[in-house]
This record gives structure tokens, sequence and C-alpha cells, in this order.
């Protein structure tokens, strides 16, 4: 079976710093692999082990994503494909160049990615990409299951839980419960330099169908913690009541 | 200009469609309700029925080539989307379909110089940005971000649409009883975390919602990994917003990606036996304590022991 997972190389959002103007302070902030594409890395992996076949991980962004590419090669991925972007891409485009990607280095049977991006969370690249490739889409898997040619996942939505199958190939995106990722070695970290790593850029795949606009983000400011923080220890009898005298007067009780 | 909106959750429906008569107001348009398969009970406004071969609702794909098919009858250069996953996944087919870009998340939209512009979360929340895009563009918007629309229902006008096959096939599960728009639209809160011990436990923290006159809602790991609860209670960036005006963290660190969802509530009280918890940091009012001696004591003291 050959398969693919896309990933990316995130900002660690629980280490950012906002600067004095309040502004994200992204030169030099602490990045790595997105929380949620561990999961798809693992699940790419599993599903080689159990079925036979290849994985490649795909990572679209800057110079930095070989580290996510190198780390999903070292938990047991067997090539990586970079796809060079000087500049950030909206969901859209990113799906885009990913789907001319994937087409080149295809074709494949499975196309796994996490549910969203840790960092902006926008949750599109999977439904996007699906569309692209013209092939099902099987969103916020907690299970995966293969047989024969066809997929089975489980999905639990807002208010309810559903189960999907369709005829391979297809896109499954996939929620951080449905495997506890691995680690690699020492030894597969050594290994992994050995690996096969292709790159190819985001300009050599453009073409007419390519998307002419996208979103635009402006100016980035750190929310507004306006909270009163006030803090009660001792026994719980006594800033129990503490709480509540705050409650009430707070108009609550 | 026209606004088509679209929620696969009805009351989150009525919301978008408060969002879009303002937008399609200022330019002499309308908003439509866009609904599948038939009209659902209690909509208001105007709705625009979109008529199929095969079922649309619960398959984002077809809902999405729907839509697309409907857009080429009616010329709506904003589509609202609720912020669902079903959501998610419509407004993302639809955006390839139709080259529209999409703001996710957004809220204080504007239609301005031809651009449809808002702010949303980043970096879990950490941060706001201010997201914009040509129109026409979709915006996908969360639940309790605008009040749901009350005017009298309009008419109903249907469009044929065809679209391609199935491609998945689908089956439910589990449907749950209680929908999250408890929640969404809860007054009182008590949430519980990771640092309740076992299920049973959840028992003592829907006590102290009662006694507050609130409903119980959990951090992801209890809903999504531990299965103590079901998805409907996960309150965060990938779960459920929500704005009481009480909010009570029990046992809960406050990492980030929770905070994301709950920070527009009014007052926020947090109990942890870790003071380091940066839940804290995010609080009006604080208990450090074990939760096992503090909520059984607070029960007390509001004399339901
Ligand atoms: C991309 C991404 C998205 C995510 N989305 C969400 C989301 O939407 N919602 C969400 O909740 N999480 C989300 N998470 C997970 C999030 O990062 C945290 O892991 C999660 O919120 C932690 O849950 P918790 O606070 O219940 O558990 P923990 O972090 O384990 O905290 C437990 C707390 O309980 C305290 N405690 C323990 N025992 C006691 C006791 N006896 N009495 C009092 N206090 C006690 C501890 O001091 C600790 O602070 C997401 C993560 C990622 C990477």
């Amino acid at each position: 079976m050959n398969i693919a997972v896309c990933v990316k190389h995130a900002v660690d959002e629980g280490e950012l710093r906002a600067d004095t103007s309040g502004r994200p302070q992204l030169q030099g902030a602490l990045s790595k692999m997105g929380s949620f594409d561990r999961n798809a890395v693992e699940e790419a992996i599993r599903l080689k082990e159990s079925n036979g076949g290849s994985v490649t991980v795909v990572c679209l962004g800057g110079a930095d994503s070989k580290k996510t590419l190198k780390e999903a090669l070292a938990m047991g991925c067997d090539k990586a494909l970079a796809v060079a972007s000087a500049r950030a891409l909206d969901a859209l485009a990113t799906s885009y160049y990913l789907s001319r990607a994937l087409k080149k280095a295809g074709p494949f049977d499975v196309v796994l990615l996490a549910e969203g991006a840790s960092d902006t969370y926008h949750g599109l690249v999977g439904p996007m990409l699906a569309r692209w490739l013209g092939l099902p889409f099987l969103g916020f898997a907690r299970k995966v299951e293969v047989n024969g040619s066809k997929v089975r996942t489980e999905a639990a939505l807002e208010d309810r839980a559903e189960s999907y199958e369709t005829v391979l190939p297809a896109v499954i995106s996939v929620v951080s419960e449905v495997n506890t990722p691995r680690y690699p070695t020492l030894l597969q970290i050594m290994q992994a330099a050995k690996k096969p790593m292709e790159e190819v850029t985001v300009e050599s795949l453009t073409d007419e169908g390519a998307p002419k606009f996208g979103v635009t983000v402006g100016d980035v400011v750190v929310q507004s913690v306006d909270r009163k923080k006030l803090v009660f220890e001792g026994p719980a009898e006594e800033t129990s009541r503490k709480l509540i005298d705050a409650l009430r007067k707070e108009g609550l009780l | 200009m026209d606004v088509l909106v679209f929620s696969e959750n009805p009351h989150l429906a009525a919301e978008l469609l408060s969002a879009g008569a303002g937008l399609a107001a200022a330019s002499g348009g309308r908003a439509y309700s866009v609904e599948a398969d038939s009209v659902r009970q209690g909509t208001h406004g105007n709705a625009l029925l979109l008529r199929s071969e095969v079922p649309l609702l619960g398959d984002p794909a077809l809902l999405a080539e729907a839509i697309s098919a409907a857009r080429k009858t009616k010329v709506a250069p904003v589509v609202l989307i609720g912020s669902t996953k079903t959501g998610r996944m419509v407004a993302g087919g639809l955006a390839v379909l139709d080259q529209l870009c999409v703001l996710s998340d957004v809220r204080d939209l504007r239609v301005d110089g031809g651009r449809l512009t808002g702010t949303r979360g980043v970096y879990a929340g950490k941060f706001n940005a201010l997201v914009g895009g040509p129109l026409p563009s979709i915006a996908l918007i969360p639940q309790g971000s605008y009040e749901p629309f009350s005017e009298p229902s309009g008419p109903v006008e249907e469009v044929r649409v065809t679209t391609g096959p199935p491609k998945v096939s689908r089956e439910e599960l589990r449907s749950s009883a209680k929908s999250s728009l408890d929640l969404r639209g809860a007054k009182v809160i008590v949430a519980a975390g990771r640092g309740l011990k076992a299920k049973e436990d959840l028992a003592i923290v829907q006590r102290l919602a009662d006694a507050l006159g609130g409903v119980i809602g959990a951090s992801r790991p209890l809903s999504s990994d531990l299965g103590w609860l079901g998805e409907e209670y996960h309150i965060g960036l990938t779960g459920v917003y929500v704005h009481p005006d009480l909010y009570v963290a029990v046992g809960i660190s406050g990492q980030i990606q929770h905070v994301a969802g709950i920070r527009d509530s009014k007052v926020i009280v947090a109990i942890n036996r870790d003071k380091q918890a940066p839940i804290f940091q995010v609080s009006d009012y604080g208990v450090v304590g074990d939760l096992y001696e503090v909520v059984p004591a607070l029960l007390r003291a509001l004399g339901r022991p």
C-alpha cells in the first residue's frame, strides 16, 4: 500500500511569547512538528506495518520543515518530500500545492493528515486536499481500519459519533486519540539521515489552476488577559467561603 | 449583496442568519438560510432550499457541491458557514469548487472595499490576528458570536441542484441526547479536568454544577482520550467555545488550547492544587487546594452538602 502523510512544521504555540508591543516573537521561536501531525505519522506507519507498502511524508513550508521531515523519517516513514515555499500560504494554496506534489509523487492509496495544525488550527487543508485530488474525505477519524480495497473510519462529531466507509484511494484526517505516537530510537534517528529526501518548490508546481489570491493576515497581537487573578490559599472551609463571598459580590449567586 | 448562510446545526444557522442579515443590509441585499433536503422547523428569515436527487445532509462533500451549484443561480459574494467539524469540511470543499478564500473562526466580520475581514485567534488563541480575503469569500463562524435571528420566517425559494454520487457511506454510531448547545448557551459551567481520579468523581462536579445552577463541561482529555464524557462536553480550541457568566475549572491545568475556548466567560474560577498551574493566570478567582476537599466544602458553604 502506498501511503502519504502530510505534516506541518509549526511554531511551538506553548512556548511562543509576545514582544513588548504585544506581537508574537517569531524570530528565534521554537518550532516543531505539529502536535496532531505526530498522530497522523504514527497512523501512517501503523497502516504500513499491518498492510505492507511504504510511507512518504510530505511537508510544505520553509527550510525548517526538514527538521519535521527527518523526525517523521526517524519514526518510520520511508521517504520524505519537502515542498519548499518561501512564504506562508493559506489553506487553499497549501492544499493546492500539496495536491500537485502528491500527484507527482503518487499515486497513493491513502493520504493521511491531522485534523488541524497546532498553531493555526484551520482544519481546512484535509477537505480541500481531497477535493483537489478528487478523492473521498474521511474527516476527524479516531479509528482507521483498512480492509483490502476499503477503508472504514470512526469519527466523533460535536454531538454524535459516526462511521464512514469508502473505497481507496481516500484522504483521511485523524484526531489525537487515534493512537499514541512512538518516539524514535537513537538508531532510528541516525538511520533517518540516510533515507531519501526530495525537494520540490512551490514555483515548480505552479500552473494555471493555482489559486490567484489568498487570505491575508494583518496585525497579530496578543490576547489581553484582563482578569482579577485573586487566589485564595488555606484550609478548604476558609477558601471556599471566600470564593462564595466573592461570587455573591459579583452577583453570580 | 446577498449572503448565503449554512449550518447543519439549526441554532448556529439562526445566529449566522443575523450575521448575514447585518452584512447584506448595508448593501440592500438579503441573507438566505441554505436548507438541505427540507426546510427545518423553526427556521426564520429567507430560506433557500436545495433540492437534490440524493440526500445532502450528513455528507459534507455533497453539501459543498450543492451549495456551489446554488451559487450559480443565487449570486452571493459572502457565504457564512457554522464553525463545526461538518462546517469545516463543507467550507473546504466549497472553497476549492468555487475558488473562494476561507476565513476560519472569525468574529467582528465586515465587508469593506470588496473584502471580507474579521479577527481570529492564532497560536492556540494566545494571539489575535486580523484576517481578510477578497470577495467572494467564505467565513466560518463559531457559535455564540451573534444573537439568533428572530424575525418571522420569510419566503422559501427552491433551487434544483445536481451533485455527484456520494463517495462515502455513513452510519450513525451514537447520537447524543444532550447537544453541545446546552454548553454554548449555558450561563454557568463547571468543567472537569484530569485532576479527577476516576469517572465516578464526575458526580461531585455535577453536584457543584447543580448547586450553582449550571451544567458540566470538560477538558479534552476527559472527552477524547479517556472517554468519560461525550465529545459534546469538550471545551476549547478543538471543541466548543463557551461564554458563560461563570466558568469554574475543576482540576484543569489551563493549557492554552483549553483557555482558547473559555476566554469570553465573564468570570473565571479555578480550583487546582498546583499554585503554579497556568489556569490561575487567566482566572478572576482561584482556590489552591485539593478538589476532593474544596468541592465538598463549596457544596457545604452553598448549603448543598
Ligand atoms: C492542537 C491541540 C488542540 C487541543 N485542543 C484542546 C481543547 O480544545 N480543549 C482542551 O481542553 N484541551 C485541548 N488540547 C489539550 C491541551 O493541550 C491539554 O493537554 C489539556 O487541556 C489538559 O487537560 P487538563 O487540564 O484536564 O489536564 P492536565 O493538564 O493534566 O491538568 C490537570 C490539572 O489538575 C490538577 N490536579 C490534579 N489533581 C488534583 C486534585 N486532586 N485537586 C485539584 N487539582 C488537581 C493538576 O495540578 C493539573 O493542573 C489540545 C492540544 C493540542 C496540541
